[in-house]
Parts: structure tokens; sequence; C-alpha cells
């Protein structure tokens, strides 16, 4: 009976202790690490057990619920043999102390060639971490940070230092501090990424040579910080709704020799805002509905603006502290497309107008002056205010286009509100001619 | 009850509410029309931004006048007379009168924007939540401008009176509002963020677009300067339910202080 009673208390201890867990960890480490080169690992839908360390070259490979969780102290995957491939895995709970000597990341990588893709991440300080990483392929993650309101105590979705020549596309990351942090990393090539809710979408340092296209930056703080950075390219990108206090589609702060191409700037509250920038040039961009088009600072010089549609912002264009020197508001006789608040005629049908457009303005005064102005920029009472200071002669001039271009823009629906208007006046006017009064009041009674 | 039935079967036979709907509609399948092509991401936040934008054009001026006449007709009628002169005084008065416009104002403005929903749904993906928000902004808006409208009604003596005192209101909130605040942004400190503070949210365009944008989620108050966060001192909501408290205790007041009983039309 003692023996019996024995037995069941040292099998219960099992069930106490659940020593599952730790040796399903020990069981992927062990498993890696007995792994030959180049093995192929595929997990089962199951939670395992981090952290990991990977050093030698793999696959592996997950599926819908597979999840590496670790165990809050540290990076949950690290990579440190070349040419491994992760893929269809969650991995979460990565440290976040901020007082350690290194800074954490759900997968962190130390060594080149690798391939991570169709990987999700949460819960973690930063998402994938490429430390003096190159020629890696980032692709197909989704990284969900813990939004807006936690800034300081999150990292970034994807940080790229010292890294080069990586490959990142087709990622989705949502509510990091910044989406994808770069320093240090130059010629990395940075395709269709979706970026949302973070406080910059992009944010560069000392980075040079690095390309983007086809990426969607959506409601941050600020749409791209480009800072310290020369010869980018930007081609084809979408900065939409970056609207908050303060914030931007595009930042150029000290920021030299890069090339916009193509993008859309899009409902933000400074589409484009350039700082201590030079000789950028933005070609070919729609610049729309933000409430400040493009904010230029006085020690932004030489910047080229051409062929790009600026239109429906509240302020096309607006030069701070002063006209920097040589900005040109045209390229090879092409200006810009200003649309319809600077009526243009072109009698000779070449496209440009006959006229140059110059942009007069008081507001940059006040923004130089009072951070609180960027609250009234929606405010009708602008108009007000900027007619005000036309009047008493405090307006200066923002910029002029010398070669306007001149777009015939298709714009079949307000002639029709217009007819359903007239219509309906119409309708009115014909139908109670005689007892108008009735429309407001007076209780059907005719008059 | 009364009231609400009364309201109803008076709008019902004049064209004011309903035409001033129809605008509100009008306006609301425009921008839809015009956002189809929004199809990138967000356009649904794009959409009710772009569509609350237009709309403050008009629901504030169209609820002037409903508010107003709709008073302003019992003084025609004669109709404030004997209600006053049986058991209500014009406290009870214009507080079921209120009640009575705000429901029949904003019935078939949330039916209608319930319709809407149904259109928007094949194009945009639907955040719940921020449809409520931005249709709860638009009731709110009515709501204080009717009350102001109220308040018109109850003053002035004669049409001409009720069309100068709506346009003037409207203009106010509209342009001066703010217009003054511009003025005397050079000299906002710290010292005196709060007031101007107070100031801003005092306009309820400004207060319900911020509760609004903020609502929403599309606009965000991260990383604020001391002087942001000074004049930020308490959230959206709360600056809106003050405004809203302030300007309908206020056009409530006056309307009962100022009131005449009959008008000279």
């Amino acid at each position: 009976m003692k023996k019996v009673t024995l037995f069941l208390f040292i099998f219960s201890l099992f069930f106490i202790m659940k020593p599952e867990k730790n040796m399903a960890a020990e069981n992927l480490q062990q498993r890696i690490d007995s792994m030959k080169e180049g093995a192929v690992v595929k997990l089962q839908d199951r939670t395992y057990e981090g952290n990991l360390v990977i050093r030698k070259s793999m696959t592996i490979i997950g599926s819908k619920n597979t999840v590496i969780k670790g165990n809050g102290h540290g990076n949950v995957i690290s990579i440190k043999a070349p040419h491994v491939k992760l893929s269809h895995l969650t991995v979460e709970h990565s440290s976040m102390s901020r007082d350690s000597e290194e800074e954490y990341a759900a997968i962190k990588v130390y060594t080149n060639g690798n391939t991570i893709d169709h990987i999700k991440i949460r819960n973690s300080f930063h998402g994938i971490y490429l430390s003096q990483a190159h020629h890696n392929t980032i692709s197909d993650n989704e990284i969900h940070g813990m939004g807006k309101g936690e800034i300081a105590g999150q990292g970034n979705g994807l940080q790229i230092y010292y890294s080069n020549h990586n490959l990142l596309s087709h990622n989705t990351i949502e509510g990091t501090r910044d989406g994808m942090f770069f320093t240090y990393a130059n010629n990395n090539k940075i395709d269709e990424n979706h970026i949302s809710n973070t406080r910059y979408g992009l944010h560069y340092m000392y980075s040079d040579q690095n390309t983007f296209k086809n990426n969607i930056f959506t409601m941050n703080i600020g749409g791209a910080a480009i800072m310290n950075s020369n010869h980018l390219t930007l081609t084809k990108n979408q900065f939409i709704f970056n609207y908050g206090n303060q914030s931007f589609g595009l930042l150029l702060l000290q920021a030299n020799d890069n090339h916009i191409e193509n993008n859309i700037f899009y409902m933000n509250q400074r589409g484009i805002y350039l700082d201590q920038a030079t000789r950028n040039l933005f070609q070919k961009n729609k610049i729309m509905q933000n409430q400040i088009g493009i904010e230029l600072w006085a020690s932004s010089n030489q910047q080229t603006f051409t062929q790009n549609q600026i239109v429906e912002n509240n302020f096309p264009a607006i030069a701070v502290a002063g006209q920097g020197t040589g900005n040109a508001w045209s390229k090879n006789g092409k200006g810009n497309d200003w649309g319809s608040s600077f009526p243009l005629t072109d009698l000779n049908q070449d496209g440009i107008g006959d006229f140059p457009v110059t942009y007069q303005s008081s507001l940059h005064q006040l923004i130089e002056d009072q951070e609180l102005t960027s609250l009234f920029l929606k405010s009708p009472a602008i108009t007000i205010y900027e007619k005000m200071n036309a009047l008493l002669g405090h307006n200066e001039k923002m910029f002029t286009d010398r070669y306007p271009l001149v777009t015939k823009t298709k714009s079949h629906l307000p002639l029709y509100i217009v007819i359903v208007l007239i219509g309906l006046a119409l309708l009115i006017l014909i139908k109670g001619r005689h007892r108008l009064c009735i429309t407001f009041g007076r209780n059907g009674k005719k008059i | 009850m009364h009231y609400i039935w009364k309201e109803w079967k008076e709008n019902l036979r004049g064209k004011g509410l309903w035409l001033s709907l129809s605008i509100i509609a009008l306006i609301s399948v425009s921008i839809l029309f015009r956002s189809t092509a929004l199809s990138f991401d967000k356009g649904f936040y794009v959409l009710l931004i772009n569509l609350f934008d237009s709309l403050i054009y008009f629901i504030p001026i169209l609820c002037l006048f409903i508010g107003a006449f709709s008073i302003f007709q019992e003084k025609e009628q004669k109709t404030l007379i004997m209600l006053l002169t049986k058991k209500d005084n014009y406290q009870s008065f214009l507080w079921k009168k209120s009640l009575a416009l705000y429901t029949i104002v904003l019935a078939p403005l949330l039916a209608w924007f319930f319709v809407y929903l149904a259109f928007l749904k094949f194009n945009f993906v639907i955040d719940g939540k921020g449809y409520l928000v931005f249709v709860l902004s638009i009731a709110l808006l009515a709501i204080v401008f009717l009350q102001m409208g109220a308040c018109i009604g109850s003053f002035c003596r004669s049409r001409m009176q009720i069309v100068g005192a709506a346009v003037f209101v409207w203009f106010y909130f509209f342009f001066m509002h703010d217009f003054i605040l511009l003025s005397v942004l050079p000299n906002v400190s710290a010292d005196n963020v709060i007031w101007f503070s107070l100031a801003y949210f005092l306009n309820p365009l400004e207060a319900v677009r911020m509760f609004l944008e903020t609502g929403m989620g599309v606009y965000s108050f991260g990383h604020m300067s001391n002087l942001l966060q000074a004049f930020m001192w308490t959230k959206p909501a709360y600056f809106l339910i003050g405004n809203l408290a302030f300007w309908l205790i206020v056009s409530y007041l006056i309307a009962i202080l100022f009131h005449r009983k009959e008008g000279n039309e």
C-alpha cells in the first residue's frame, strides 16, 4: 500500500510541475542543435517555448498555429548562422527591457543571407532586428505593436542597424514605435510594405542609397522621417492620412540629393516638410488635400519641384522663416499643376500656362512663431485672415512657378450636382411660388 | 409627446426640414461618388472626414433656421399665447419644444445615415465605432445649433430679424470666432494657454471636429510639446460635453429671459 501511495505521489508531481513545458523548450532547442547544416525542421500546430538560438544554416517551417513563445528575457529567436530560413510562425513575448545592454526583438538576425517570411509577431520590443546583417530577405510578415498610446515602451517593427543590401517587402506593420527604423544601413530595397498607426512609418538615420517603392504609410504621426540620409529613391509610395498634430507625409531633415517621384501625398497635415535639406528632386508626385502641401523652411535650398500635381491643399506651399536659395518650381520649362486655385490660360495650347503662378501668404509668420497655428489650418477663418493680411500688405511671396502646367480635369459630378440642385430649386419655386413662406414655418398656411 | 407629434405634422406640411435633409443627403451621396476612387487604405476615414468638412457648412445654418422658425411660427399663429395661458409657462414650453425639435430633426437624419451606411458597405471596410462617432458628432452639432435657433426664434420679432440673427450666429462661429483667436495667437504662452484652450473649444465646430477626429483615431496627440499638452488639458470628449452644456444652457437661459410672446408678422 505504501509503495502504491508513494508511486501515486511521485506520479502526481508530474502534473503539478508541468515538466512538459521545459521539455518542449529543451526539445526544440536540442532538436535544432542536433540538426545538420541545411536541415529542414517542420513544427507542429502548437506552442513551443523559447528562447531559441539558431547556430546552423537550416529551414524552420511552422504552420497556421505554430507559436514560439519567448520567456520574456532576451530575444525570442536569435539567428547566428547564415542562410537560415524561417517561415509560417507566430513569435511572441521578447524582453521589453529598456535597461539592458542590448535592445531585444522577437527575431534578431546577426548573419547574412537569411530569409524570414510569413511570420506573425506580437508582444515584443522590436519585431525583426537586423544587426550588422546583410543580404537578407524579410517579406510577408505581420508585426503588431501596442498602439500609439505606448510609444516609448516599445520598439520598432523592423530595426535595420548597420545592415546593407537587404530586401524588405510585403510586410504589414501596425502600432509599433516606428514602422521601420534604419540607422547606418545602405543599399537596401524596401517594397510594398504597409505601415500604419506608428510614430514614424519610416524613420531614417544616416542611411544612404536605399530605394522605396510602392509602400503605404497611413495614420502615422509622421509618414516617413528621413534624416541625415542621402541619395534615396522614393517612388510610387502612398503617404495617406498622417493627420495628427504636427504630422507630415514625408519629412526630409538634413537629407540631400534624394529623388522623390510618383508618390501620393494625400490628406496629411503637411504633405512634404523640408528642413535643412538640399538638392532634392520632387517629380510627378500627387500632393492633394493636405492642410499644407509643402512646408519649406529657409534652411532648405536647391529643391526642384517639377510636374507635380499640387491641388486642393488648404495651402499649396509655405516658405517659413524666409526663402531658401536656389529652390526651383520648374525644370526644363515644366512647372507644376496647381489646380483650379490658380486659373490659367493656355492660348498656344502647349500645356504650359501663359503666365507664371505666384502664391502669396502671411501664414508663414504664424507657423514660425506659434505651434498652435496647426489647430486652425482647417478653419474657414484662416481664409479671412489671409485676405485681411493681403489687404494690409503683410503677405509675402511663397513661390513663383514660371511654367505652371495646365491640366484639363474631367469633373462631371459637380455639373451633375448643379443640375440636380437647380432642378430642386425650380421644383420648389414652381410648386410653391405663392406659398414660399411655408418652407420654413407658417404651418402650411397659404398667404 | 404632443409637441413631438405637432412638430412632426408641421414639418410634414412645410418643406424646410425636407429641403434641409435633401441637401444633406445630396452632399453625402456626392461625396460618396467622389470617394469611390479612394479604394486605397483608410478610404472610409477619408470619406467621413471629407463628409464632415462639407456638412459643417450646412448643418449649423439649417438647424439655426429650423429651430428659429419653429418657435417663431408658434408666435405667428398665436398658438404660443394659447399654450402659455393654459398650463405651460415659457420654460416648460421651450423645454418641450426643444425636445420635439431634436426628435424631429434627428430622427430622419439618423435614419438617413443608417441607410447611408449600407451604401458605404459596398465600397469600404466599415469601422463601426468610427461611424458611430461620426453620427454622434453630426447629431450633437445639430442639437447645439437647433437650441441656438430656438433661442433666436424666442427673442426675434420678425422673420427678417431671424434671418439676420441666424446668419450672424453662423458667421460668428464659422469665421469670426477663429479669426479673433488667430489674432491673439502670437500672444499665447504657457501662462495663458488654458484660457486660449477654453476659448478655442467654445466654438462648437472646433469642439465637435476635435471629438470626431480623435474619436475615429485619425488625429493623434502623440509627442505633444509642453504648450500643446497644456492646451489639451482634458480629453476632447470632455471639451465637447462642456461646450454642449455651455451653449445649451446659455441658449435656453437667453431664450427664457428675452423671449417675446408675439411677433410683428
